[in-house]
């Protein structure tokens, strides 16, 4: 594993933003925002979940349209996060808050693309499953938000 | 007094000291700001993107403000205070730093921006708030209400990229 992650930091993409202070900053800039696309997007798809946002709203519209900004978001963050980790990847790679950050992505994208799900999934579920879904939706999300802000403020 | 002036001020007081000098008090702090950021910004969003008639165009506009403004405001108000704070602490650094000016004047500005929608643009509010697609000047409050936001989220991280030298780094 240490001989990939000693690969992926000499590569010329690794090399050029490890290089560049600035090109660094926009990229965790541009990492930023994509974050909060996430955030806002998995707040109103479980907020609606939870029936605490929207309520004459259907969910399954909220929620299409939540998922749609998620991936989005999801996309940037990626797009920006791969050359970031890049840059140093035998460093991060081995960084507990790293890995544990990297898995709670994992968990909450899986769990509210497969579980929480979309239009089909909401009109089988009960609303008290509903509810339990959302709350461990968003407590998935809370969890990436504070490993993320974790990794980027005491690494 | 000078701006600067009351800067030097600031940084003299006890509570930016405490900042100062602890050592996880300076981080703690920024994670909330970060926290109440993508709180506000996230959710502010969905508005922009419902008064540009992008999403949601099914709920009046009305209706996805009111679902959605205490979710902003409570991230504003962290924002307001975790960031008055951390000026308190690094104003001088602040004041001397091209981010942080751009920073305050988009906030600023979609303050400004917010201002006019509300007090101008909604006086007509029942003959767009349930349409699909809001008339130009709506859309056009939603589409400047992304990128000053944007701008401001842009211009906050690049603070910290050149802001702090002998501070602890973010």
């Amino acid at each position: 594993m240490s001989a990939i992650l000693s690969w992926i930091e000499a590569t010329r993409v690794a090399t050029s933003v490890a290089e560049s202070a600035a090109l660094t900053a926009w990229l965790s800039a541009a990492h930023v925002v994509g974050f909060a696309l996430v955030t806002g997007a998995a707040l109103v798809a479980n907020l609606r979940g939870l029936g605490a946002l929207f309520p004459r709203a259907q969910a399954s519209d909220v929620l299409v349209a939540a998922n749609r900004a998620m991936l989005l978001g999801l996309a940037l963050s990626a797009a920006t996060g791969a050359p970031l980790f890049a840059a140093r990847a035998a460093d991060a790679g081995a960084n507990g808050i790293f890995q544990l950050k990297m898995l709670l992505l994992l968990g909450a994208a899986t769990f509210q693309f497969a579980i929480v799900g979309g239009h089909g999934s909401v009109e089988r579920r009960s609303a008290r499953a509903s509810r339990v879904v959302s709350v461990v939706a968003l407590a998935l999300w809370l969890g990436l938000a504070l490993a993320a802000f974790a990794f980027l403020l005491l690494e | 007094m000078t701006l600067l002036g009351i800067c030097e001020w600031l940084e003299s007081t006890p509570l930016a000291s405490v900042i100062q000098e602890s050592a996880y008090g300076f981080p703690i702090i920024v994670a909330v700001h970060l926290f109440g950021l993508t709180l506000s910004v996230g959710t502010l969003l969905w508005v922009d993107l419902r008064l540009l008639g992008v999403t949601l165009r099914h709920l009046r506009v009305s209706e996805v403000y009111r679902g959605l403004a205490p979710w902003f405001f409570a991230g504003f108000a962290m924002m307001l205070v975790t960031g008055a704070t951390l000026f308190t602490a690094f104003a001088t650094l602040a004041y001397g730093n091209v981010f942080f000016r751009v920073k305050m004047a988009s906030i600023a500005l979609a303050g400004a921006n917010a201002a006019l929608l509300h007090f101008v643009t909604q006086r007509r509010s029942a003959e767009w708030d349930d349409a699909a697609r809001p008339p130009f000047g709506v859309r056009a409050a939603g589409l400047i209400s992304i990128m000053l936001w944007v701008t401001v989220m842009l211009a906050g991280r690049m603070m910290s990229y050149t802001m702090y030298s002998a501070a602890p780094t973010p």
